[in-house]
């Protein structure tokens, strides 16, 4: 028995070291301005790095919703009205070029962050629901888990962004996007429960798109060197 | 209503037909057309009906700010019909009208910029009126998020470019005039096609968001067609450019002459060597393929057998016309056998040496022994005899008269292929390395033993000496050796050796003792 003790005790040393290491590479923070042999991205790299990232997710989003639009079949006029409700339609978007162009960059910032919140658990909520429907291949349901990922990360990306802005004096420091993203949520935040897949399909196809346009143009107003 | 004009139609048809021909072609005809003007006439001023169902054809938005729809519309009913459309937008209450029927043409509603908004829905109708009633279309939603598509880009221009290695064809447009690429708010790709003259498929290539392609995979003096397209975002592709056409010209690259040249240069070389090898192909051809050696008969002159007489083939053949008598070789053999019983340690010997008897003098006179003794004696003899008598070697000077004991090494001289050879090969000179002696010096009947005449000069066709084993023993090989090497590696002539010094003797005879073997075997008759 006492072997037995020394034994595991030594082994759950050797654990913690590991552990400790990992945990203290992991929180080893990432650059600070300008420290020797770390490599700091630029401005317009980041803003690349994120509109890369937005449009694919809007991809997956387009080839998901065409997907369910051949399995499910709804008809595409059906009840004449616009009765349409995204869970996002509080959230005040310029819905057109000008209209964005003109919107203060911390504004439309805002407005990207708003809508990547919004959707972190909808989405996820999604992808689970996605292992009941049978007639889904595991492709699609890949698709799902992706989607739901994306958001996220793009979340952080734009948040880092934001905080780029801010460090450059860009962006004035009225609104802190580092505030709660509960914060951010819109008030009718339960309501996407009640929404069908397909309805939420829809809406996040729109939301994405509408985030990539939005990057965009922040990017070319901002930093327009490059591929504007 | 077209049913009754055909059925007027044909019951008019009827009523001529039946009249038969009696009324001249053209007359016929002319009233035909007459009564079908009636007809319609009438049928028009009969029915008049509300207008038919107009149906929505679809709406395009080219750059994402504005868009147009069009419409297919029905049957008119008769009378003048007017067209209006319709909208309701999502988050916008109320029903509003098209807000510009004309810009896009006719049946089509345009949208301006003011009165377009993205990522909302719309909700379009058409109604087509005239005095008689109204027709609506079915709803038709969209947004216009889904509905763009560019227009095609422009200034298409293909330009011939000279790089290094080979011509390629440069592709440059620009972007379709109305899409504003500076604000980010598109992200336009482009794609290309190219088809040869007379050819079917089109080869596609995928420019991403660049306004120019090179391509180099183009034939010289082939007419190519290059065509354009674009994309925004996540769209649909746009309709293909207007034609472009190229004709790549013919060209004769610059390597060609520089090959030439080259080819030219390292073809001289060439020839001048095979014209140097032509000229001295005799003395190539010696270097190539050296001249083997013919077989030779040693003694024969082959000049002499070419161009003489018989008498002179006589002389060529035989080189030693005296013949040692056979008597006086069994005199020998005789002798010799007495000599072995003294002996007493060498059993094998008499037979070995009947054998060596054999032997053609010439053999004997091959061999170095007769610088040994010149003078056949019984002395000699004797001496040697007590020479070999001390030795405790077996091989022994077993001749008084100094001919070899060949059998010494019965394995060579078997092995030696014992044909009848000319044994008077002897007289052939041939340098340092040639035994010389003359038939006449050779007196076989007394001592078996041909004098050495001159004796510096050794056969060639000696055996080699295999190795040494001791003072009083060398070993020979079969094959030919100059002997004389080893007389003279002891470091004395040939023809001392035999008398002066004892020793010597002991030398050469167990050199030969060891089985010296002449290239020119013994008759095994003899």
């Amino acid at each position: 028995m006492p072997g037995n003790i020394k034994s595991v005790s030594f082994v759950v040393l050797v654990c913690l070291l590991l552990c400790s290491r990992l945990t203290s590479v992991g929180a080893a923070p990432i650059c600070t301005n300008a420290q020797t042999g770390c490599h700091v991205l630029s401005l317009s790299n980041l803003f690349d790095r994120v509109i890369q990232h937005s449009a694919r997710m809007h991809g997956i989003s387009n080839d998901l919703h065409s997907e369910f639009e051949q399995y499910f079949l709804p008809s595409r006029n059906q009840v004449g009205r616009v009765s349409r409700n995204c869970h996002t339609s509080t959230i005040l978007t310029p819905n057109g070029k000008e209209n964005a162009q003109r919107m203060a960059r911390e504004e439309l910032t805002e407005v990207i962050l708003k809508l990547l919140v919004a959707w972190r658990d909808p989405l996820w909520h999604f992808h689970h629901s996605m292992a009941h429907y049978d007639d889904f291949n595991n492709f699609s349901s890949n698709k799902a888990l992706e989607m739901s990922d994306m958001v996220h990360e793009l979340r952080k990306g734009v948040e880092k962004v934001a905080e780029k802005m801010q460090g450059l004096g860009i962006t004035s420091n009225t609104v802190n996007s580092l505030t709660s993203p509960e914060a951010l949520l819109p008030s009718k935040s339960a309501e996407w429960r009640q929404m069908k897949d397909y309805d939420l399909l829809y809406c996040f196809r729109r939301d994405s798109n509408k985030v990539q346009n939005y990057l965009k143009i922040l990017k070319c107003r901002i930093v327009p060197e490059h591929g504007c | 209503m077209d049913y009754l004009i055909y059925h007027k139609l044909m019951m008019s048809r009827l009523f001529f037909s039946a009249h038969g021909g009696t009324i001249c072609p053209t007359m016929r005809r002319g009233i035909r057309v007459a009564l079908f003007l009636l007809l319609s006439a009438a049928v028009e001023s009969n029915s008049m009906s509300p207008p038919g169902k107009p149906v929505l054809l679809g709406c395009r938005s080219p750059e994402k700010e504005t868009f147009t729809c069009w419409w297919e519309p029905g049957s008119d009913g008769g009378l003048p019909t007017t067209y209006h459309l319709y909208y309701e937008r999502e988050r916008l209450e109320g029903t509003y009208e098209c807000p510009d029927y004309r810009s896009a043409g006719r049946n089509s509603c345009f949208f301006d910029k003011n009165h377009t908004s993205i990522w909302v829905d719309y909700c379009l109708t058409v109604m087509a009126t005239n005095a008689l009633g109204n027709a609506t279309s079915d709803p038709f939603k969209m947004d216009v998020m889904e509905i763009v598509k560019p227009d095609a880009p422009e200034n298409l221009t293909l330009l011939m470019e000279k790089s290094e290695y080979s011509p390629y064809l440069h592709a440059r447009w620009e972007p379709p005039s109305n899409t504003d690429t500076k604000s980010g708010w598109v992200t336009i790709k482009y794609e290309l096609r190219v088809q040869q003259e007379n050819g079917i498929k089109w080869k596609e290539y995928t420019s991403g968001t660049q306004t120019h392609f090179s391509l180099h995979n183009v034939s010289p003096g082939v007419l190519y067609t290059v065509q354009v397209r674009c994309k925004l975002d996540h769209g649909s592709w746009s309709e293909w450019s207007n034609n472009t056409y190229v004709k790549i010209p013919n060209y004769l690259p610059n390597e060609v002459p520089l090959w030439i040249l080259v080819s030219i240069l390292s073809a001289i070389p060439f020839i001048t060597t095979v014209c140097i090898l032509v000229a001295k192909r005799k003395s190539v051809k010696l270097c190539v393929l050296p001249p083997v050696p013919g077989p030779k008969i040693r003694g024969v002159d082959a000049q002499l057998l070419k161009s003489g007489g018989p008498e002179d083939i006589d002389n060529a053949l035989i080189v030693n016309q005296r013949f040692p008598p056979m008597v006086a070789w069994k005199d020998q053999t005789e002798e010799y056998l007495i000599v072995t019983e003294n002996d007493g340690g060498l059993p094998t010997n008499s037979q070995k040496r009947k054998k060596s008897l054999i032997i053609p003098t010439a053999f004997h006179l091959d061999l170095e022994i007769h610088c040994k003794e010149s003078t056949p004696s019984q002395n000699d003899w004797e001496k040697s005899e007590e020479i070999n008598n001390e030795l405790d070697t077996p091989i022994k000077p077993f001749t008084n008269s100094s001919y070899v004991d060949i059998q010494r090494h019965v394995e060579n001289i078997q092995a030696v292929d014992v044909k009848q050879v000319d044994y008077s090969t002897v007289k052939e000179v041939n340098g340092e390395n040639v035994l010389i002696f003359k038939k006449d010096n050779v007196p076989l009947r007394s001592s078996g033993y041909m004098d050495v005449q001159e004796q510096e000069h050794i056969q060639k066709d000696y055996s080699r000496v295999k190795k040494v084993e001791s003072d009083n023993l060398v070993v020979l090989q079969k094959q030919i050796v100059s002997l004389d090497t080893h007389c003279r590696e002891k470091g004395y002539h040939f023809t001392d050796c035999p008398l002066q010094n004892p020793i010597k003797p002991h030398v050469c005879t167990e050199l030969i003792d060891s089985g010296y073997v002449d290239t020119t075997p013994a008759p095994p008759s003899m």
